[in-house]
């Protein structure tokens, strides 16, 4: 509110397609531009001694990626997979990532006139990891900054290999 | 400044960007920089070095020369005036004349220029520069590859050369390296290299059209400056990264001697005149060259020196009878100049790693196909036939993609060739290297690691191994030591003999030197064996002299360290007074892992199996507790420390009772501990994969397999196992009691 300029130039930013998901009820997005792939739940080995949001590794066609549970990371309770559970593969220069979502909603075209700048909630919502809210149809959507939550420095602590 | 024709005063940079711009008809623009090439001129003298004037001023003579029209070709006449800017704006470039040097002409300098934009090889003088100002960053690249795969061979070449100077060959492939250099270079810019390589190659090109054979002196000036090549091109990759390169030392020197080499010659081999040196080409090597024939069968000749045509024209037939096993150097370098017909791509090693990921995937995929109960109970002969089928081809297609990580050791054996000759020289021993199954193939990425300790063990070998020329006339051995190095496939695994006929390993010395810096117990009664092992300590080094070459009391433990890592093993066999056979052993592949496979609850772990000493169920009575805390397994009379995979990894659901577990028991290089799992699964070779870059340094674990049913399990890293289990053992009592109330997923410090 305070500063109408660059609020304008974040959402101007902002705008683009996105991949929205769900986890629970709320539904995120993450820039269409960041997917490489979306694949069904498959069984995640765990790797001891990594953070609990690490869930695990996975085999994607012969290639080993670490899983991040989103919901963990997010400090909201875990849940058991079921038939829609996802893994999204994210792709940040060359480290490659599967996220675990609950279920994977559409594609969607965000105007910059319908996002927001992230809100500051206060308390325990890490508002850090949002790039801004679409509100389009009505319909909170938080749009995730990828490249934050890949590079959060508990992964950048354990990328220095 | 007295006149104010350009509307504001433009400096060197300035103008050397618009020149660039500008095409040689824009008569406009042109006249305009000329003028102000003019003003700089005018306003350089008294401040700027004079060369800088002369240079302005050149090029400013360009310009009106292409204004006036006069100038044959103008498009040549910008490009001379382009550059003389250029060279103007760095004034530190050009070699300020030193006192007593004439002047340098720069109207000539011009001239050559433009001789230069004609003809590729630009030898202007001034300071050659390792990279232009604008260096193309993508076909630098390439060149550096290709020349550095140039340099090995040339370096292969010559030393065939030293045996057989009249190898045309050998020659060939030393002058297509140099030719091939010069060519690049001088297109990219890159003139240090550009003029180095020109001068050596004119020195080849005689060699090669038999003018001056490659001996002696020459053969010196060849190998000097495939070093310097070398060097140059490492400044130049130095330089690339961003670092301060400078030239190689010497450079300017050896440069001088090259485009001078009779001069060399001449002085070494009085009064024999250079052009005759084919007729006497062991006198005219210095008596250093003669000295050190390494694998050249001429060795003979150095005792008895009958420096006749006859001798130097086919050393080969002279009797050298240690030289019967095999022609060490010249054939590799013969198989490499064949070789080159060969056609060949190259492909990013990124690449290659994805295929190879994907065949393997395609066994698997394969495997589950065939393994499919409806496949099996179907008992379609067709079906299975075609399956069966599939199974082949899938087989092959592996065979086929990890063939293609595999190199020649080749390469490798040909730099130890060098070392020897080296070694030799400077030590003034005679020595001949032999080296067998070159042909050999490991690994690409074991190459790089393998060679370094090879390096060591072989100059060990000749430093150390081979006594003096006189100690060995004194043991009744021919004086003319051997350095044999041998590869070959053995069970699975590639196996690389370093043997010498030297003095052998002093048992008694090694001993004392260990119990004189408290390495070993004195008391303590070793085996042959177990002494010579010592050797692989950390600062240990028995030779009483310390020369340049070896012997500083680092390199053992670190050639030990390498081949470990590699999942290798050394083995050494010594007879005093006769020789030392170090024999390393190493897996075809690092990609490839034997493994034993592990659970622990419901999770699978992959223990390499070269780490695996033994396995066995416990006795009750085997196992105790230390302090309540750490347990220990009595075995055979030796007490081991116990940790539990299901506490270290937090696996639940595991057997916690010892007696109705397994005990693995895991050594590595410092001791050995035994590891409670629950049961073995068996044996597997697995392709060993990285848990990805987004992951990171997990502790214990040294990567990933993708196993028999699609998914993952994880590679233990024993090394490290031990030190994390030690680490929980001493940073707090286990939480054994603790634990279950503990969910089984800690959750997360989301703390915003």
């Amino acid at each position: 509110m305070s500063s109408q300029i660059s609020t304008a130039d974040q959402s101007a930013a902002l705008s683009g397609k996105y991949l929205t998901f769900f986890l629970g009820s709320e539904e995120y997005g993450i820039a269409i531009l960041k997917v490489r792939e979306i694949i069904g739940i498959v069984p995640v080995t765990p790797v001891p001694g990594t953070p609990s949001f690490m869930q695990g590794v996975i085999n994607l066609r012969g290639k080993i990626i670490p899983v991040i549970d989103l919901r963990a990371k997010f400090g909201m309770p875990t849940q058991a997979a079921t038939r829609e559970t996802c893994i999204i593969v994210v792709r940040r220069l060359d480290l490659e990532l599967g996220i675990v979502v609950d279920a994977v909603s559409e594609v969607r075209n965000v105007a910059a006139a319908e996002t927001d700048a992230m809100l500051d909630l206060g308390g325990e919502i890490s508002a850090e990891y949002f790039l801004g809210i679409s509100k389009a149809d009505g319909k909170v959507r938080l749009l995730l900054d990828i490249d934050r939550i890949l590079s959060t420095e508990d992964v950048i602590e354990l990328s220095r290999r | 400044m007295n006149k104010q024709a350009t509307p504001q005063k433009l400096d060197l940079g300035e103008i050397a960007a618009r020149l660039m711009q500008a095409s040689a008809d824009e008569i406009e623009a042109l006249t305009e920089l000329r003028d102000a090439l003019g003003q700089c001129a005018d306003e350089s003298g008294s401040t700027a070095a004079p060369s800088v004037k002369k240079l302005v001023t050149a090029a400013k003579a360009k310009l009106d020369g292409l204004l006036s029209g006069e100038a044959g070709d103008a498009e040549q006449a910008l490009a001379a005036a382009i550059r003389l800017t250029c060279l103007a704006t760095s004034p530190e470039a050009v070699p300020s004349p030193a006192v007593g040097e004439p002047e340098l002409d720069w109207s000539e300098e011009a001239a050559m220029l433009e001789a230069a934009s004609v003809s590729a090889p630009s030898l202007r003088p001034g300071k050659p520069t390792l990279l232009p100002a604008d260096p193309d960053l993508d076909l630098i690249g390439e060149f550096m590859t290709e020349a550095n795969e140039h340099v090995v061979n040339a370096e292969a070449a010559l030393l065939t050369l030293e045996e057989r100077p009249d190898d045309a060959a050998a020659v060939n492939t030393v002058f297509r390296a140099f030719h091939t250099v010069k060519g690049v270079s001088s297109m990219l810019g890159m003139t240090a290299l550009a003029e180095l390589a020109h001068h050596a190659e004119s020195l080849l090109a005689r060699i090669r059209d038999g003018e001056i054979q490659c001996t002696g002196v020459y053969a010196n000036l060849c190998l000097r400056g495939i070093d310097l090549l070398k060097e140059t091109l490492a400044a130049v990759s130095a330089q690339l990264k961003g670092q301060d390169a400078k030239l190689p030392t010497g450079y300017a020197e050896l440069v001088r001697e090259l485009q001078n080499p009779d001069a060399a010659a001449q002085q070494a081999a009085l009064p024999a005149p250079p052009a005759f040196a084919a007729t006497a080409p062991v006198a005219a090597a210095a008596p250093v060259a003669v000295a050190a024939p390494v694998a050249v069968a001429a060795a003979v000749p150095a005792l008895t020196p009958t420096p006749t045509a006859a001798v130097a024209a086919a050393p080969v037939s002279a009797p050298a009878p240690a030289a019967a096993p095999a022609p060490a150097v010249a054939r590799p370098a013969a198989d490499a100049a064949a070789g080159g017909d060969e056609s060949s791509v190259r492909v990013r090693t990124d690449r290659l790693d994805r295929l190879i990921d994907m065949v393997g995937e395609l066994v698997i995929a394969h495997s589950m196909l065939a393994a499919d109960p409806r496949t099996e109970v179907s008992r379609d002969p067709e079906l299975s036939r075609k399956v069966g089928h599939a199974g082949k081809i899938v087989r092959e297609l592996q065979d086929m993609s990890m063939s293609l990580r595999m190199v020649p050791l080749r390469p490798t054996f040909q730099k130890l060739t060098r070392i020897v000759r080296d070694v030799a020289k400077k030590s003034d021993k005679l020595i001949q290297f032999v080296s067998t199954g070159d042909d050999t193939e490991i690994d690409r990425n074991m190459v790089d690691v393998i060679a370094e300790p090879l390096i060591h063990m072989v100059r060990n070998a000749a430093d150390h191994g081979i006594e003096s020329t006189a100690a060995r006339i004194a043991a009744g051995k021919s004086p003319t030591g051997t350095v044999r190095l041998a590869a070959y496939h053995s069970g699975g695994s590639v196996v690389i003999d370093l043997s010498d006929d030297g003095g052998g390993l002093d048992r008694d010395r090694i001993l004392a030197k260990a119990t004189q810096k408290g390495l070993v117990d004195a008391n303590k009664s070793l085996s042959d064996n177990e002494i010579y092992q010592l050797i692989f300590l950390p600062g240990f080094s028995t030779t009483e002299n310390v020369t340049d070459i070896s012997g500083r009391g680092v390199g053992m433990d670190v050639v030990r360290r390498n081949i470990e890592q590699l999942k290798g093993r050394i083995e050494i066999t010594s007879e005093r007074g006769k020789g030392t056979v170090f024999s390393i052993r190493l897996p075809l592949t690092l990609a490839i892992t034997d493994g034993m496979i592990v659970r622990v609850g419901s999770e699978r772990y992959i223990i390499p199996t070269v780490n695996i000493a033994m396995n066995f169920r416990p006795e009750p009575s085997q196992v105790s507790t230390v302090v309540g805390r750490g347990e220990v397994i009595l075995l055979r009379g030796e007490l081991i420390p116990l940790f539990r995979l299901h506490q270290l990894f937090k696996v639940d659901g595991a057997v916690t009772e010892t007696t109705r577990g397994l005990v693995v028991v895991l050594r590595d290089g410092v001791g050995s501990c035994g590891l409670l799992v629950d049961e073995l699964l068996g044996q597997q070779q697995v392709v060993a994969k990285s848990l990805g870059a987004g992951i990171g340094k997990v502790p214990a674990v040294s990567g990933g397999a993708i196993l028999g049913d699609g998914r993952v399990g994880l590679i233990l890293d024993p090394g490290s196992l031990v030190a994390l289990a030690k680490e929980s053992r001493t940073g707090r009592p286990q939480p054994e009691a603790a634990r279950p109330s503990i969910s089984p997923q800690p959750q997360t410090m989301v703390q915003a």
